[in-house]
């Protein structure tokens, strides 16, 4: 599953999937701006059928903070 | 959709090199943040062959960017502004709380709100050429008075639909000025798929990224018409699209149409047809049949709702599909990318697809259920301005069906011409006519000496500038009346004229129309005096048909331009009547 949410991350952000990992976000890639950050859930969401809450969307700094929001949704994600 | 809005985005990085033919200039403003929409609708634009270059105002900006006449958004110039509103900016705290005033106070502030939307338009039609898509308000599902919204007096509901009938009435006599509804948009997608709170609390979002894409196809509904890109005949399968099984085997008692559940859903799927078809869509068949079995439902069968006079070409036959598709492109004279494909069969599907790809395959699934749905997704019929031409265009397409069988009986062409009758009416052009002659600069391919495509404003300007002649002619013969099928605009200079735009609906070519009018032109000339006539031939891929015409007319080269001598005697031909007002 971790594969699929770099993917998803890949996807979203236009880089390739070897440049994401658990540090990954609005820090260190360029693309990822509110507009985007927001895409990423609405994709994060169709994929797992799912549904953040706000607070989980406004608290992602980070691709691990996703994978820990995701767990949080007995979505399970491979470390 | 086909594609999500993270898919839009990313391929609208890619689109600025590709080569297009066409451009159109998109403004996009909204009370809200509608991220996405300009690379989704520049995209669409890229896949109709067109570049689109957008303006997207500022958050929020719109009356600034309407009150300043110096704006970047006037100085944009665009061909279309999409403004969209919404309902809980538009009316502030009265959206949370329109029960702690009177319904007095209510009335007062939908007469406010009128008025700001009226003087946006103001200002629009004051300081734009642009056509104004404006949107009008979603009445909300929830009211703070639960089941009594229904009852009370000028309540919250009603505030918003009077705001919305206001604003139908005020744009409906207004040509360049649309109300897209929203409202419909709402209840067609569902308020709690469309507005999602946590995107609305995170950037006043109002519109959920989902489906940005469906927002942007229904504003397309727009765009194209705005540059001819519309579709105007369906090809129809027989088998399993127009009814249930196979005639041929099955026979005419056999098949399924009318009253079993999936009959329904095939009679169902031909009234929308013929909805269509009164609305000036053209139909035809495309069917691998026994003429004599087809023929024998379309005529007798007691639940068809099509019959024969509904169809303008009728191709029942064993051979290639895309071969009849020529065929059917030929017979009524229409190109074939305003040609809608719809078949059942996955193979012939892509088939023509991949013959030609210029014409709309469906992507039809096998229940026929699912027919009606589909053939309402297609927005590519929609005209800006309904002519008289439009909706007597399927009856027109029968006619001619009918001259053809005419054309066929008869031994030779000058036999056939004689006996039409043929009538040309020449006008000039008046604000009733501007439409339609609009409408035939902007869609005219084959026939067209130049291709210069005019906006209705442009005609408009140009038929009041006594420097140019904007006319168009009414053809009519003894089987109906083809309406407005020819343009003509001459830029008139002091010793010499110039033929502007000389065009002819493809349907009325090969009668010896274009020569009558060209006859009148000349003649015109003649008696105001003028020394010479030019006029021009600007090869495209599509107008091959009107390449000689000016040198069959007599018309001698010069340079980049052809001239007509006036001292020539003026031909007029004997087989058709010309009437000029």
């Amino acid at each position: 599953m971790a594969d699929n949410v770099h993917a998803i991350v890949a996807k979203v952000f236009s880089m390739s999937e070897n440049d994401v990992n658990d540090e990954s976000g609005p820090e260190n890639i360029e693309s990822w701006d509110s507009f985007n950050g927001l895409i990423l859930v609405d994709e994060l969401e169709n994929n797992f059928n799912i549904k953040f809450s706000i607070s989980e969307i406004t608290d992602v700094k980070t691709v691990a903070d996703i994978k820990r929001h995701l767990k949080n949704h007995n979505v399970s994600v491979n470390e | 959709m086909e594609k999500s809005l993270s898919e839009y985005v990313s391929i609208s990085k890619n689109i600025e090199n590709l080569k297009l033919e066409k451009t159109v200039k998109i403004a996009i403003m909204s009370s809200f943040t509608l991220n996405g929409l300009d690379e989704t609708i520049r995209v669409m634009c890229s896949e109709l062959d067109t570049r689109c270059q957008s303006y997207v105002s500022g958050y929020n900006q719109y009356n600034q960017e309407l009150l300043n006449s110096q704006s970047n958004y006037y100085n944009f110039s665009p061909n279309i502004t999409f403004l969209i509103l919404d309902i809980r900016n538009f009316l502030g705290d009265t959206f949370h709380y329109p029960y702690d005033i009177s319904n007095e106070e209510r009335k007062l502030i939908v007469k406010e709100k009128t008025e700001q939307l009226k003087n946006i338009i103001y200002l629009f039609e004051k300081n734009t050429k642009s056509k104004l898509v404006i949107s009008n308000f979603n009445i909300p599902s929830y009211s703070p008075n639960g089941i009594i919204e229904t009852k009370s007096n000028f309540g919250f509901h009603e505030m918003i639909e009077e705001i919305n009938s206001s604003l139908r009435q005020m744009c409906k006599e207004k040509n360049s000025i649309y109300v897209y509804d929203f409202n419909n948009f709402v209840s067609r997608y569902g308020e709690n798929n469309i507005f999602d709170y946590r995107q609305f609390h995170v950037g006043d979002i109002q519109i959920t990224y989902n489906l940005i894409p469906n927002l942007a196809n229904d504003l397309m509904s727009y765009v194209k018409p705005l540059l001819g890109k519309t579709r105007k005949c369906i090809v129809l399968d027989l088998d399993n699209t127009l009814w249930g099984g196979i005639v041929g085997e099955d026979g005419i008692n056999g098949i399924e149409l009318g009253h079993t559940p999936t009959g329904k859903a095939f009679v169902e799927f031909q009234k929308e047809l013929l909805s269509l078809w009164n609305q000036g869509i053209i139909l035809s068949i495309n069917s691998k049949n026994n003429f004599d079995d087809a023929m024998k439902v379309i005529r007798e069968h007691p639940d068809m709702i099509l019959r024969e006079k509904h169809f303008a070409s009728i191709q029942i036959n064993w051979n290639d599909k895309a071969e009849n598709m020529t065929q059917i492109s030929n017979e009524a004279n229409i190109g074939l990318d305003s040609f809608v494909f719809f078949d059942d069969d996955k193979l012939n599907q892509e088939r023509i697809k991949h013959e030609f790809p210029e014409i709309l395959t469906v992507n039809v699934s096998d229940d026929p259920s699912n027919f009606v749905p589909i053939l309402k997704e297609i927005n590519d019929f929609n005209v800006l301005h309904r002519t008289t031409e439009d909706s007597n265009r399927g009856e027109m397409y029968a006619q001619q069906r009918q001259r053809k069988n005419f054309e066929n009986s008869v031994s030779n062409l000058d036999e056939f011409l004689k006996q039409l009758n043929i009538k040309v009416k020449i006008k000039k052009a008046n604000k009733f006519l501007t439409p339609r002659i609009s409408q035939l600069t902007l869609k005219t391919n084959q026939f067209n000496l130049t291709t210069k495509r005019y906006q209705e404003e442009e005609i408009q300007k140009l038929s009041n500038n006594e420097n140019f002649e904007v006319g168009c002619a009414q053809v009519l013969d003894k089987f109906g009346d083809n309406g407005i099928t020819g343009v003509y605009i001459i830029e008139k200079n002091k010793n010499l004229w110039i033929i502007d735009t000389f065009l002819l609906s493809c349907r009325i070519i090969g009668r010896g129309i274009e020569n009558a009018i060209l006859t009148e032109i000349i003649k015109k000339a003649k008696q105001k005096g003028i020394a010479e006539l030019r006029a021009n031939f600007i090869p495209t891929t599509k107008n091959k048909p009107s390449e000689n015409f000016l040198s069959d007319f007599g018309f001698k080269k010069n340079n980049d331009y052809w001239i007509y001598d006036l001292n020539n005697e003026i031909k007029t031909s004997n087989h058709l009547e010309v009437e000029t007002e």
